[in-house]
């Protein structure tokens, strides 16, 4: 496991060190500073607005944080050839993709922690009010992010960047909207037609799951079964992706 | 360097045209187009789809935009599309409590239009918060005030009001507000308003609250009182002529067992001139 950490330290590393990074991170700090602009338009609860947006920004910045910097990360090991370094020392090739995504999702979290502190201090200045829950909103989209920076790093090993980036960036949009999918199972004729589709709704991520802004913003309470089985739901998905990508990986030819 | 002052003088001249025909083309009179983008909203279901999980945030942003968009009518012409609008943010938000005080705000300014159906309108907006929102008495109590003030109709008003008096939390200037309107628009007997300002001035919360609630105790008593006592009186004038000066009159009569007290237990006095009860209203509790 001393290499999977040192994978971890040093991909953690080298993320905070990328210019894009940076970027994202500027804009999302940005719009949730802004969100106190937005609220000036409305009438009545300032605060809804504040973090509606914050919360927002948080999932929207810290998915694309997920999904470029998973494609920057492992595609310039393999074309720079400095994988090879790597894989001649004792570490096998699970070790590398767990360390990679263990990497990627500290990145993402550490982002994720900054942007909702910054969004905690807007709501502090707007409702005078400190908002805990907007933290356990944060480490709900972490959880999410997790799941597709699993498939990130799936498609990082099966294809090219832009492609892979594409392709989680489809996982992101369908795992939002895979509920329907299973809505639509209910009023669809024919028993294989409905089973069908319940098979792939099983095997998308439903990313809802890890939804909690409404509670959140509306202060209502929250099921502590509903976190829990979230959780779960997280660690089995990636779990089950991250080995589909051991796969590949493992038999990949890196020349 | 003189390449270089050519090239900003080019950049000059052009950015000069990009502000003139900016300015022109703000000059130019187009047909009024409030309205027309609308015939494109999507439905709820479309729109939570799109919003990714954030259905709130386009909420927000439509309530945002509602705000700037109805800024522009005038009260007496028709808000095109308003109660669709403020239903879209709704769906999209069922706790979004300030979209239905805001949206009922603003139907509430147009003075054109069917008033009726625009009352309707509103009464549909309020329900449907009240449905969404069970344990907001203060949705409730906008709603009675809107019907109250707005529409002068005071039945909507009073059924309003007592939502707001039955949800949980309340305060009891409310529950006082629904006793006071019931008194006024004689929605309930005499009776019941007395057994109610009673229980009332038990549970009074402070001393402004007790008066209060005595100040409309004493009027139900007096009220109730003056249905029996007066009758009386006027049976007296007719018997004997005259008015009597004292109750003690009207006991001597047979007409009275004792003096009638009001609700501190003093004795009501007797107007000569229309010979009628006169209560003598004062707090002695205070």
């Amino acid at each position: 496991m001393r290499a999977v950490w040192a994978i971890t330290a040093n991909t953690f590393r080298e993320a905070i060190r990328d210019r894009i990074l940076y970027l994202f991170v500027s804009f999302a700090v940005v719009m949730v500073v802004g969100t106190k602009f937005f609220g000036m338009l409305t009438v009545g609860d300032e605060a809804k607005i504040v973090k509606d947006i914050g919360l927002a920004s948080m999932q929207f910045f810290s998915m694309l944080i997920a999904v470029m910097m998973s494609m920057i990360l492992i595609s310039r090991e393999v074309d720079n050839r400095t994988v090879f370094n790597i894989l001649a020392k004792p570490v096998r090739r699970w070790h590398f993709i767990l360390g990679k995504y263990l990497g990627l999702v500290a990145i993402v979290a550490a982002n994720l922690l900054l942007i909702t502190v910054v969004l905690m201090l807007m709501v502090l200045i707007v409702a005078g009010e400190l908002d805990l829950m907007l933290l356990f909103a944060g480490a709900m989209t972490v959880l999410e992010m997790a799941v597709l920076a699993a498939f990130a790093t799936l498609f990082a090993v099966l294809t090219r960047p832009i492609l892979g980036s594409l392709m989680t960036l489809a996982v992101f949009l369908v795992g939002h909207m895979s509920a329907d999918l299973w809505l639509l199972t209910h009023q669809l004729p024919g028993v294989l037609t409905r089973a069908v589709i319940a098979v792939v709704y099983y095997l998308l991520p439903n990313l809802e799951r890890f939804n909690f802004r409404t509670e959140v913003v509306h202060d209502l309470p929250i099921p502590a079964a509903a976190v829990g089985w979230a959780v779960i739901y997280a660690f089995a998905f990636v779990g089950v992706v991250l080995f589909l990508a051991n796969i590949r990986f493992r038999g990949k030819d890196l020349k | 360097m003189k390449r270089t002052l050519a090239s900003l003088s080019v950049i000059a001249v052009l950015l000069s045209v990009v502000v003139l025909s900016e300015v022109r083309l703000g000059k130019i009179p187009r047909e009024d187009p409030l309205g027309r983008e609308l015939l494109y909203l999507p439905s709820p279901e479309m729109l939570k789809i799109v919003s990714l999980g954030n259905p709130g945030l386009a909420a927000d942003v439509l309530y945002l935009w509602s705000i700037q968009y109805y800024s522009y009518f005038k009260p007496h012409e028709r808000f095109l599309y308003l109660e669709t609008i403020y239903n879209l943010i709704t769906d999209l938000d069922p706790l979004y409590s300030d979209a239905y005080r805001i949206g009922a705000l603003i139907m509430q300014i147009q003075t054109g239009g069917d008033q009726e159906e625009l009352e309707q309108a509103v009464r549909r907006l309020f329900d449907k918060g009240l449905r969404n929102l069970p344990d907001d008495w203060e949705l409730a109590e906008a709603a009675a005030w809107d019907f109250f003030m707005r529409f002068s109709d005071r039945e909507t008003a009073l059924y309003f009001a007592e939502i707001a008096a039955q949800r949980p939390e309340a305060p009891a200037r409310i529950k006082r507000m629904v006793g006071v309107w019931r008194d006024n628009e004689n929605a309930w007997t005499l009776d019941d308003s007395i057994k109610y300002w009673r229980r009332a001035v038990d549970d009074a919360e402070d001393v402004w609250d007790r008066a209060m609630c005595m100040n409309q105790l004493y009027d139900a008593v007096v009220a109730r009182d003056r249905q029996v006592l007066e009758p009386l009186l006027q049976a007296f004038v007719v018997r004997y002529g005259f008015c009597p000066s004292s109750w003690d009159d009207l006991i001597r009569a047979g007409a009275l067992r004792q003096v009638p007290p009001d609700v501190f237990g003093d004795p009501y006095g007797i107007g000569t001139d229309q010979c009628s009860l006169v209560a003598y209203k004062k707090f002695k509790d205070q």
